[in-house]
């Protein structure tokens, strides 16, 4: 499989509990790659390895194992009814997988490879969920590593502000990002590119898939595939599943607008703001229709402290951590 | 860098007692804001998302962001910012500072990323075409543009060696990248007396154009000449330094460059300057080898549009701090003829990075086109001395440290290949 070590200048990588998504400047336009960051293991079989080897199907070998990471490792979950394993949970590196070390460098290799010359790379890391500041230091310390080994100068931006640079040009990078993923909904507010304040919370995809599929019987991945296929948030649901579905996405976005708010008024100190501020949500829990009108409607219902000129999405909701991290990494050239 | 760290690195005790009048309205709620402003207000004329970014995460950091007691709901009273006027009271914060007492400034005491301005794109001018040698003989060369080159007055000279330019990136501008292939092109007038351009003038138009060359080739005046009818002669070899133009300043969107002959190649009309508005006495003949010379070293060393610019940008004088020592091309060059942007609007190195000053005669001998670059020089160094709370003169004298640093670094640098012919 091809991955973007021929294409030169900086990448910006948002490594997500999901999916991870490389982005690189092409021409003067932003040019995106994603991967489902997850794997499968199946038997290991000559002839299965050779279907692979001709498909260009990433893979590994590994104790008698066949590991396929990436977008395919969906497919082959589905045609062997298991569920797909996640080198990340809540944001962070999964610390109850066991291979989530070695796939994660898998994964990362596959997408930006190797680099002979000094390239620089800016990856994205959540905000410290409150009350857990000290977190994310082996997470990113790892990424870090496994990015630097592959030959690159690495640095990090917080995921939140990656959407601040992605988005918010017409603000002076002020105002807030909202990414919402599968693992975390990170929040971050940004004063003339400057993050001010920032936090997490592990509600988000996820938590949606896995509630939903609690109640409704459903494995999770069948949940996940209704939710980016058929749902929307305009308040009629056509059967169960997209009932539930809308419950919890309720339940989350509530969660979130209340942690905001609590985070907003319990700051010490925050810049003086002259206007209100825009507010973009980004990550592919906001692909929903409906979603955006939801969250401004829950906004204004929890009178938000921070006075927010209006609320809007992101123009490529799954590419704009990746494409801010870009943007940091072009910044730092 | 933060301001309050900068004060207290100053050292010198009367220094640190003279500014602190100043240094402490610096730090009062209204005059952040104020200054907040006025960076808004800078960045919003960058049009570049990177460009912006940077310089944003170079002028702002968390402290300097003024901060509120208590988080207070949106107001809806109409008391927006409006960002023109802010940008005025921030002028006027300037000329409130001045009343004020000041000492010497340091080199180094500031933080850095005020002395410099983010770059401006610059006028784009035409692609350069490929061009390519077709024919080289023992007295000509020709192009596949028309372009033909005589060698009859070629000399050589010191050959040209790696060169400083300095990365705009770096405030302080103490980063250089060593290069060794011409970074640009200074355009000259030779000067020389002008026969009326007329056929019964002939001999006489001959005669002084000879002898003009002859004159230019034992000096090692330029790299190219283009004589009254258009003919294109190689004086030094473009490989070799030509004294052109010795003290002077330019800069792109990437780098500054200090004293031009090592970097840039000279090309010379033979013609004389006229003041102001005044055409030139320039044949198209003339426009014609001009355009196509240009195109032929365009594309074989990668010049940048906006680095073709006249000997009057470029030049400086030390000794009194002042532009335009030479005058050469002040105010009608033609820039859009000969394919390229009009690089009259582009703002002065000189003034911006390194706080040159001008007179009323350098201004009166440009005309309109290259006041345009001057305004817009002057508001660049304005607006980097209220975003500091600075008083105008006291930035320049900072701006002027850093000139005296970078020259004596380049002669340094380039002292094997100069020859000390400075103008």
């Amino acid at each position: 499989m091809k991955n973007d070590k021929t294409a030169g200048g900086a990448l910006g990588l948002d490594v997500g509990t999901s999916r991870i998504c490389v982005a690189r400047e092409d021409g003067g336009a932003y040019k995106f790659r994603t991967e489902l960051n997850a794997f499968v293991t199946i038997p290991y079989s000559k002839m299965t390895e050779n279907v692979l080897k001709r498909e260009g199907i990433p893979h590994t070998v590994q104790d008698g194992e066949l590991i396929v990471h990436g977008n395919e490792s969906e497919k082959f979950a589905d045609l062997l009814n298991v569920d797909i394993r996640r080198t990340m949970t809540a944001g962070l590196l999964s610390p109850s997988e066991p291979e989530s070390l070695s796939m994660m460098r898998q994964i990362l290799g596959n997408m930006v490879g190797e680099e002979n010359s000094p390239r620089k790379l800016c990856f994205t890391v959540p905000a410290p969920p409150v009350g857990a500041q000290d977190s994310l230091t082996y997470h990113e310390a790892t990424i870090r590593q496994i990015l630097t080994d592959l030959g690159y100068e690495v640095r990090s931006v917080n995921e939140g502000l990656a959407v601040i640079y992605s988005e918010l040009e017409s603000s002076n990078y002020t105002g807030i990002g909202v990414s919402l993923g599968g693992g975390l909904c990170n929040v971050c507010m940004a004063y003339l590119s400057v993050p001010v304040l920032s936090f997490s919370i592990p509600r988000a995809g996820d938590y949606i898939d896995l509630s939903a599929a609690s109640v409704t019987g459903e494995r999770a991945n069948r949940i996940r595939l209704v939710k980016e296929e058929s749902f929307h948030l305009n308040g009629f649901f056509s059967d169960k599943v997209h009932q539930v579905l809308g419950v919890y996405y309720d339940e989350m976005i509530r969660t979130l607008v209340q942690a905001m708010r609590e985070a907003f008024a319990g700051a010490k100190t925050l810049p003086k703001l002259g206007r209100p501020i825009p507010l973009v949500l980004s990550g592919g829990t906001t692909l929903p229709s409906g979603f955006r009108e939801r969250f401004e409607k829950i906004l204004k219902e929890e009178n938000l402290p921070v006075p927010v000129s209006e609320v809007r999405l992101a123009s490529e909701p799954l590419h704009g951590s990746a494409k801010g991290a870009l943007i940091a990494a072009l910044t730092d050239l | 860098m933060m301001l309050a760290e900068a004060g207290t690195r100053n050292q010198a005790g009367e220094r640190r007692r003279g500014r602190s009048a100043w240094w402490r309205g610096w730090r009062t709620p209204r005059v952040q804001e104020l200054r907040m402003s006025v960076i808004e207000w800078r960045a919003e004329s960058i049009r570049d998302p990177v460009e912006r970014l940077r310089f944003l995460r170079n002028t702002v950091d968390a402290g300097t962001i003024a901060p509120v007691p208590a988080v207070r709901p949106a107001r809806r009273d109409g008391r927006r910012m409006v960002h023109a006027g802010m940008a005025v009271a921030a002028l006027l914060t300037v000329v409130a500072f001045m009343a004020s007492p000041t000492s010497s400034t340091s080199l180094g005491t500031y933080p850095a990323h005020f002395l410099m301005p983010p770059p401006a794109p610059q006028p784009a001018g035409e692609e350069a075409q490929k061009v390519w040698q077709v024919e080289v003989t023992r007295d000509y060369e020709t192009y596949s543009n028309g372009l033909r080159i005589e060698k009859a007055y070629e000399t050589s000279g010191n050959p040209r060696v790696p060169y400083p330019a300095y990365r705009r990136r770096d405030p302080q501008l103490a980063s250089a990248e060593m290069r060794s292939g011409p970074a640009g092109i200074v355009y000259h007038t030779t000067e020389s007396h002008m026969a009326p351009f007329e056929p019964e003038e002939n001999g006489q138009m001959q005669r002084i154009g000879a002898s003009v060359l002859d004159f230019v080739r034992r000096n090692h005046c330029y790299h190219y000449l283009v004589d009254r009818f258009g003919r294109v002669f190689r004086v030094v070899a473009e490989g070799d330094i030509a004294n052109h133009a010795g003290l002077s300043i330019w800069a792109d969107e990437k780098y500054a460059y200090v004293n031009l002959n090592g970097s840039f190649l000279g090309v010379s009309f033979e013609t004389e300057t006229r003041r102001g508005e005044d055409n030139p006495e320039i044949s198209p003949a003339q426009i014609h080898s001009a355009r196509i010379l240009t195109d032929m070293l365009r594309y074989k060393y990668a010049i940048p549009a906006g680095n073709c610019v006249t000997h009057a940008q470029v030049s400086v004088n030390p000794g009194n701090m002042r532009i335009g020592y030479h005058t050469d091309w002040a105010g009608n060059f033609p820039f859009t003829e000969i394919g390229l942007g009009d690089n009259y609007e582009e703002p002065l190195a000189s003034v911006f990075a390194f706080g040159f000053d001008y007179d009323g005669i350098f201004v009166q001998s440009t005309g309109r086109r290259l006041w345009q670059g001057l305004r817009a020089s002057d508001e660049q160094v304005t607006l980097q001395a209220s975003v500091l709370g600075m008083p105008v003169p006291a930035y320049k004298r900072i701006l002027r440290q850093r000139y005296e640093k970078i020259l004596a670094a380049t002669r340094a640098a380039t002292q094997k290949g100069e020859n000390n012919n400075e103008e």
